[in-house]
């Protein structure tokens, strides 16, 4: 989740009066936010991901003042006409097709305000705008500009002067050879025409998402500006748009409209007007599960910024910056942080319902109770691990194993379709311990299956390993046995078993044909692959099996 | 403790040794030793066993000898090679290189001959001083000293004057060694001489350690006393079979669910990204499920999409809302990434999963999850791929926010906590939600324990058909484990190191 950095003195200054960091460390957070910290000149705040209106100081305090009840309501924000034109060529629609704009004047640069939007841009692009691919903010020095402006694209050999740079770079330079344009070339891929931004004399505004021209650069002298939005989700620049041009007019700028001219319509950007949404007050009471009638509802709205005009249902009106508006339940969540999360009285409903595990887990435990009476000491090992750890260690021939795409750590590639690897290696980790090392776990492997939903199930394995100078068959079969005993069954036992064990020295154990458990003595060459010099029984019984057998 | 009780609590040997102090005021564990018939060492542990008891002290003498080396004793027999040397100038051989290889230790005596002041060099001759003609036929005082050390080692007080301080030179030359001895003279305390009568008292009677079958049979032990132990000294350890701590704590979360009335669900690790993603409403461009976070599966590859109807309806609410009455995300839905196995990053997957299944006439309904979870993140210290989590949901006409707060307030009481707040959190699939936070006084901060909320109608409606409140939380399950334990990485939580998990107290919850 992305988080903010504010200043103390700025948040003051805009709040219009004495703020101290104990309120906003005890209010802030009850306002909907993340407290992070507190930095030399104020703190770091932690932004819901969909409140974009907050990443700016300026929609911060905006929301605060409403919150406290300092200035609730809704912000009225106008857009002036005027007759700034924007061209969108199609051939932008197979790039990136979606593009709005907007004209802001009368801004006064100060150093506050140049953190605040710097901020508010990084933070947009990260989150909102998926690193740029899905909302990219490009602003501009108004003066240079001739209109119309033009939204169209340029070959990979157009050339011109990017932001910074002293002399002309074409399209394709720029992004293989500068940093902005390695960083983000990725959003480009496979397009035969990059987008670009053009003024009527053919000058560049930038080449969206990578870099800004020259031409239009910012500086503490600019008092005017033109914003573009390019991007492939059209909800989402949208609302970007709005939370920047909302921010400029919290510190008394003035908003133009642009139009955009497509090539079968034409948008008029930004539009500021909100949204009305009906909100039945019962639905509120029984969601929250308070008893506030709609006046009392109405006022904790107007707190969270709203508009609302009195009626059953309460008519809504929600501001063009709310991103996160979709259904009339994130409306009640308002009224709730309005009203207070702290002033909600908690209490346990009278539900009544049956309880219960699931009868496997109960069995499970049984046969953990069951193993720690030999003495044998319980441990819990990953699921994850790889084909090194589950054959070649093991000195066993490599299978199909659910396999995973794209591990970071060569530990974690595959998932267990044996349990007793995952013990001998808790063994080769403990030898610095004294023996005799016993040990036992009843936990999950994955084996493929076409038959299910997904190609793999689970199944529950019970494994246990003796490790200790006199480790042998006889003590490791006695284990099975003594459980087979204690849960009235009976198995046949015959010669076989996994390659691991000594040929020989292995068993198998089954029930009417199938295989419930096998188990023997290490093979030395295993032990050796786990670099263990300590001999090893082992045994592996198939718990969903012996489960259904003792249902029986 | 009493005289009596103390007499019968000493082992054998301490007896022998008091009985053997009883008419003397001191002995040496030498002399011990020969009265007793133990050896020396076996007198010096017993002897001090019985100090610790308070029967006997002891001071401690050292004193220092003095004797022979190899080296000295063989100039003790052939004589000091300067006096052999002076002999043979004083015979005439004065010529040092026509002497030279006459004995061995030649040079060492021209050396000595000459701090001595017997002889003098020029030309190649040795000349004898007076002194030198004196020491050819007289004894020297260091024959004398090696002449007394060759007899047997003598103490610093059998030297007299003169050789007491001679003797350092042929310390330093190496022909005589000083060593010390200690002498550990043992003597009754005062409570130990009441302590005396009642050994003798014992020793008529069979002091017995160990019971055995025999004897019970026998009869034999009547007549007898048993030793009195000092029931406080440490034992041999025991290293009895345990379950692993972390196993405790999922039995206990478990059972702190069922008493609340949960019944449990249980899924696959290996899931459809349908039950892990799409049907909690996450949109399918949601930075959660990069590459980065997630573990996609190379084989299986894909799975099957369930009910063809399911399916639809949850593509509908993402596309537009469907008629949940919201906006949707307002994207085109691919079943090909729907259908994308990976592993569960939550186990919100069962949730979701347990909801498709309910009928509205199954309501209201409680249930819990425990179980592992995956992702894919760089492992260090602080951070694993793979850990355990748990989920509650609770489903049902009416049930409403300050409900799910009362569960809340109950679980964290539970756990002794009790300054904690509630406040707005947020989770993609949850509206509204919240962020218990517990008060940490060292850090004069809040801290973040677990997030809750309720299912968006977006995720419950498509599922279930129908628009029902879902409330739903997953607290923590790893912090709780490493406070508990005092844990301070992850990484040790799930180490299964031998050592910590023999030392680890039970879980007593």
């Amino acid at each position: 989740m992305p988080v903010i950095t504010v200043n103390l003195e700025d948040f003051g200054k805009l709040l219009g009066r004495k703020v101290t960091l104990e309120e906003l460390q005890e209010r802030l957070p009850m306002m909907g936010s993340g407290w992070e910290g507190t930095t030399e000149e104020g703190f770091n705040l932690e932004v819901f991901p969909n409140r974009p209106d907050l990443l700016s100081i300026e929609g911060l305090v905006r929301a605060y003042s409403s919150f406290t009840g300092e200035r609730p309501g809704q912000r009225r924000y106008r857009v002036k006409t005027s007759n700034y034109l924007v061209n969108v060529d199609r051939k932008v629609e197979r790039v990136r097709p979606y593009f709005v704009t907007a004209v802001v004047k009368r801004v006064e640069f100060d150093d506050p305000l140049i953190r605040s939007i710097i901020q508010m841009q990084e933070k947009l692009h990260v989150t909102h705008g998926r690193r740029r691919r899905k909302v990219a903010i490009g602003l501009h020095n108004l003066k240079p500009i001739r209109f119309p402006v033009t939204y169209t694209t340029k070959p990979p050999g157009f050339r011109f002067r990017p932001l910074g740079e002293r002399f002309e770079r074409s399209l394709n330079e720029i992004l293989t050879e500068m940093p902005k344009g390695q960083e983000y070339a990725w959003i480009l891929e496979g397009a035969r025409e990059y987008p670009m931004i053009l003024d009527a004399k053919g000058m560049v505004l930038s080449m969206p998402p990578i870099i800004n021209g020259e031409y239009t650069r910012i500086d503490e002298a600019t008092n005017s500006l033109f914003i573009d939005i390019t991007g492939t989700d059209l909800k989402a620049i949208t609302e970007a748009l709005n939370v920047i041009t909302t921010t400029f007019a919290d510190r008394g700028a003035e908003v133009y409209s642009v139009k955009n001219r497509y090539h079968d319509h034409v948008a008029v950007t930004p539009d500021l007007s909100p949204k009305t949404m009906k909100l039945d007050n019962g639905y509120v009471n029984r969601t929250i599960g308070l008893k506030l009638k709609p006046k009392e509802t109405a006022t904790c709205l107007r707190r969270m910024g709203h508009g609302v005009k009195a009626g059953e249902p309460l008519e809504v009106s929600i501001p063009c910056y709310r991103a996160d508006v979709m259904h009339p339940i994130d409306l009640v969540e308002d009224v709730a942080i309005a009203y207070g999360y702290d002033m909600i009285e908690s209490v346990i409903p009278p539900i009544s319902t049956t309880a219960g595990e699931d009868p496997l887990e109960v069995f499970s435990r049984t046969l953990r109770g069951f193993m720690t009476g030999f003495g044998f000491l319980e441990v819990v090992t990953f699921m994850m691990t790889n084909r090194e750890k589950l054959f070649t260690r093991m000195c066993m021939p490599e299978e199909p194993v659910a396999e995973v795409e794209n591990p970071k750590m060569e530990g974690y590639t595959t998932l267990r379709n044996r349990l007793t690897p995952s013990l001998l290696e808790v063994l080769s980790l403990n030898k610095h311990h004294p023996y005799p090392q016993n040990i036992y776990e009843v936990d999950d492997i994955i084996l493929l299956d076409p038959e299910t939903d997904t190609g793999a199930r689970t199944a529950r394995r019970l494994a246990v390993v003796t490790c200790h100078a006199r480790a042998n068959l006889s003590e490791i079969r006695g284990v099975l046995d003594s459980l087979l005993g204690n849960l009235e069954l009976k198995a046949e036992v015959e010669a076989g078993g996994p390659e691991c064990l000594i040929e020989g020295r292995r068993f198998l154990a089954k029930v009417g044909g199938e295989t419930l458990a096998w188990g023997g003595e290490v093979r030395p060459e295993a032990l050796l692959g786990w670099e263990l010099e300590m001999p090893v029984a082992a045994l592996e019984v198939d718990v969903d099996l012996l489960h259904r057998l003792t249902e029986t | 403790m009493r005289p009596d009780e103390v007499a019968e609590g000493l082992q054998e040997n301490e007896r022998k040794i008091l009985l053997a102090l009883r008419d003397k005021p001191s002995a040496t564990t030498s002399m011990l030793s020969a009265e007793t018939g133990l050896s020396r060492d076996a007198v010096e542990k017993a002897s001090a066993w019985a100090e610790t008891k308070g029967v006997v002290s002891f001071t401690e003498e050292v004193s220092r000898f003095f004797k022979l080396t190899e080296e000295g004793a063989t100039y003790a027999e052939e004589g000091l090679p300067e006096k052999r040397l002076i002999r043979l100038v004083a015979s005439g051989e004065s010529e040092i290189s026509k002497i030279s290889g006459k004995f061995p230790t030649l040079s060492i005596g021209l050396v000595w001959a000459r701090n001595n002041g017997w002889a003098t060099i020029k030309d190649g001759r040795l000349t004898l001083t007076p002194k030198g003609l004196e020491a050819v036929t007289g004894e020297t005082l260091d024959d004398r000293i090696l002449f007394d050390l060759s007899k047997s080692p003598l103490e610093e007080d059998q030297l007299d004057g003169p050789a007491s301080d001679r003797i350092y030179v042929l310390v330093k030359r190496g022909l005589v060694e000083e060593r010390s001895t200690t002498e550990r003279w043992v003597e009754l305390t005062d409570f130990g001489r009441e302590v005396v009568p009642r050994v003798e008292a014992l020793m008529g009677k069979t002091v017995v350690a160990q019971l055995t079958p025999e004897m019970l049979q026998s009869g034999s032990w009547r007549g007898t006393t048993f030793q009195r132990y000092d029931v406080g000294l440490p034992v041999p350890s025991l290293e009895p079979g345990k379950r692993h701590f972390i196993s405790q704590v999922i039995d206990y979360i478990r059972r702190f669910w069922v008493e609340l009335g949960f019944k449990e669900m249980k899924g696959n690790y290996l899931e459809l990204s349908f039950w892990n993603f799409d049907a909690l409403y996450q949109p399918q461009d949601h930075p959660a499920r990069d590459l980065a976070d997630t573990f996609y599966m190379k084989t299986p590859r894909f799975g099957r999409l369930p009910d063809p109807a399911l399916v639809d309806r949850v593509r509908h609410t993402h596309e537009n809302g469907w008629t949940t009455g919201s906006t949707g995300w307002q994207y085109k839905w691919s079943p090909e990434l729907a259908a994308r196995n990976c592993l569960r990053t939550h186990t919100t997957s069962l949730s979701v999963n347990q909801l498709a299944k309910l009928r509205p006439e199954d309501l209201p309904g409680k249930f819990f999850s425990v179980g592992r979870v995956f992702r894919n993140e760089t492992i260090d210290w602080n951070h694993l791929a793979e850990f355990y989590q748990t989920d509650g949901i609770v489903v049902g006409e009416g049930v409403t926010f300050r409900d799910m707060l009362g569960y809340l307030k109950a679980y964290l009481e539970g756990l002794g906590l009790e300054k904690f707040r509630f406040r707005p959190g947020y989770f993609p699939y949850t509206e509204m939600s919240t962020e218990a936070e517990v008060w940490i006084e060292e850090r004069g901060a809040w801290m973040e324990l677990f997030g809750a909320g309720i299912f968006r109608p977006e995720v419950v409606k498509p599922l279930i058909g129908i628009d029902v409140p879902v409330l739903a939380w997953g607290p923590g399950f790893d912090r709780l484990v490493m406070q508990s334990y005092r844990v301070s990485t992850i990484k040790e939580l799930y180490s299964n190191d031998i050592g910590l998990l023999r030392k680890a107290r039970l879980w007593t919850r």
